[in-house]
C-alpha cells in the first residue's frame, strides 16, 4: 500500500487558495486601521472604547433584567447573597487595612511632633465620583473605564480611588465622557512605595496583586500597609504573604489591594 | 457544521473581549485559526487592543500580533494538514 499522500488534488497548489484573498485583504485593512489610528492620535481606539462600554452597559442592563424576572429565582437569590457577602468582606478587609494605615499614620506623625497640614478629607472637595463602565476582568493589560472625561475635568494623571482612599489605578487617556484608567498594579507595572520605612519598588502581576523584595532585615508581617509618596502618600494594598527563601538576601513580598474590584461599581477620581 | 461552528466562534471572541477574561478571546482566536483560515481573527485582535490599551505601541499590542501569527503561521501547516 502506498502511504504517500496523494498530491492530485493540488493542481491549483501555486495559485492563492480562496480563503487567503480575504486574509490578505484583512490583514490591509487591519495595517491600514492601526496607521489611522496613530494619525488620529487614538481616534479609533476612543470610538471601539465608546462601543464596547456601550455593549457592556446593555449587557449588564440585560443580565439585570434576566435576573429580575425571576426565571432563575433560587441561583438568583444565592447569587445575590454570595455577591452581598463577598462585598461586605471585601469592605472588612479595606476599613481594617485602612485602620491600620491610619494608624501608622498617626503613629509617623506622633513620632515628628509636627502635624501635617494635609488632612486625608481635604483632598476629597476637589474629586469627583465615577461610574466604572467597563468590566474589570477583561482586559490583558490591566486597564478599565469610567464614565467620566474631560467634561468633567478629568485629565491624564488624576489618581483612581476606593472609598477608603486606597489608590486603585491613575488615568491614562481622556475621551470627552469616559476615561481609561490603568491599574496601579497592572502587569509589569513599577511603582516605589513604602514599607516600614523600607523603600521598595512594587511590581504589579495584574488583578489587584503585586509583588516586592525587601531586605531580609526589614520587619514586614502580613496585613502592613503599603503607602506610595509618589501617589500623595496614599496606601496602595497591604501584605498578603511574605515568603523566605534561606538562600536569599531578600525577603519576596505579596501584595495585594484590600478592595473586591469584581463589586466595585464607583470609583473616585482626584487630582494628583 | 462550519456554518455554525465559525460565526458561533467569532461572536463568542468578539463579546468575550468586552466582557470574559482575555483567555476565552485566546481560545476563541486559536480555535478559528486553526480550524478555518479565518480572517475575523484578526478583527478580533485588534478589537482587543483598542479596546484596552492606553497607547497602541506600549507595551506591545499582543492580541492583534497573536492574531496575525495565528492567521498567517498556521497557513502553511492548515494546507497541509489540517481540515482544509
Amino acid at each position: 500500500m502506498n502511504l504517500f499522500r496523494r498530491n492530485d488534488g493540488h493542481h491549483g497548489s501555486w495559485a492563492p487558495r480562496p480563503g487567503r484573498h480575504r486574509i490578505i485583504l484583512a490583514t490591509v485593512i487591519v495595517c491600514a486601521l492601526v496607521l489611522v489610528d496613530s494619525l488620529s492620535g487614538g481616534g479609533i481606539r476612543s470610538i471601539a472604547r465608546a462601543g464596547g462600554s456601550l455593549v457592556w452597559r446593555w449587557g449588564i442592563s440585560i443580565e439585570g433584567a434576566i435576573y429580575g424576572s425571576g426565571f432563575f429565582r433560587t441561583r438568583r437569590a444565592l447569587l445575590a447573597e454570595n455577591s452581598a457577602l463577598t462585598e461586605q468582606v471585601a469592605q472588612f478587609q479595606e476599613r481594617a487595612a485602612a485602620y491600620r494605615v491610619l494608624q501608622d499614620e498617626n503613629a509617623a506623625l506622633r513620632e515628628i511632633l509636627r502635624v501635617s497640614e494635609i488632612s486625608r478629607g481635604k483632598g476629597k472637595d476637589s474629586g469627583i465620583t465615577a461610574p466604572i463602565i467597563s468590566s474589570f476582568r477583561a482586559s490583558p493589560y490591566g486597564t478599565f473605564q469610567i464614565g467620566a472625561g474631560t467634561s468633567d475635568s478629568v485629565s491624564p494623571g488624576n489618581l483612581v480611588l476606593s472609598a477608603e482612599d486606597f489608590v486603585i489605578g491613575r488615568i491614562e487617556v481622556v475621551d470627552a465622557h469616559a476615561s481609561l484608567v490603568k491599574e496601579i498594579f497592572a502587569p509589569n507595572t513599577l511603582t516605589d512605595a513604602v514599607l516600614h520605612g523600607v523603600g521598595v519598588a512594587v511590581l504589579g502581576q495584574g488583578g489587584g496583586n503585586a509583588r516586592a523584595d525587601v531586605p531580609r532585615q526589614a520587619d514586614v508581617a502580613v496585613g502592613d500597609p503599603v503607602i506610595s509618596a509618589t501617589l500623595g502618600s496614599r496606601a496602595i494594598g497591604i501584605v498578603g504573604n511574605v515568603s523566605e527563601d534561606s538562600g536569599n538576601a531578600y525577603r519576596r513580598v505579596q501584595i495585594y489591594l484590600p478592595v473586591n474590584l469584581s463589586v466595585l461599581k464607583f470609583v473616585y477620581i482626584v487630582k494628583q | 457544521m462550519s456554518r455554525i461552528f465559525r460565526p458561533t466562534l467569532v461572536i463568542v471572541g468578539s463579546f468575550a473581549a468586552i466582557f470574559a477574561p482575555p483567555w476565552v478571546t485566546i481560545i476563541c482566536m486559536g480555535l478559528l485559526a486553526f480550524r478555518y483560515p479565518a480572517w475575523e481573527v484578526l478583527f478580533i485582535g485588534l478589537l482587543m487592543d483598542f479596546l484596552w490599551m492606553s497607547e497602541l505601541f506600549s507595551p506591545m499590542p499582543i492580541f492583534t500580533i497573536t492574531a496575525v501569527i495565528l492567521v498567517w503561521g498556521l497557513e502553511p501547516l492548515r494546507k497541509e494538514f489540517l481540515f482544509s
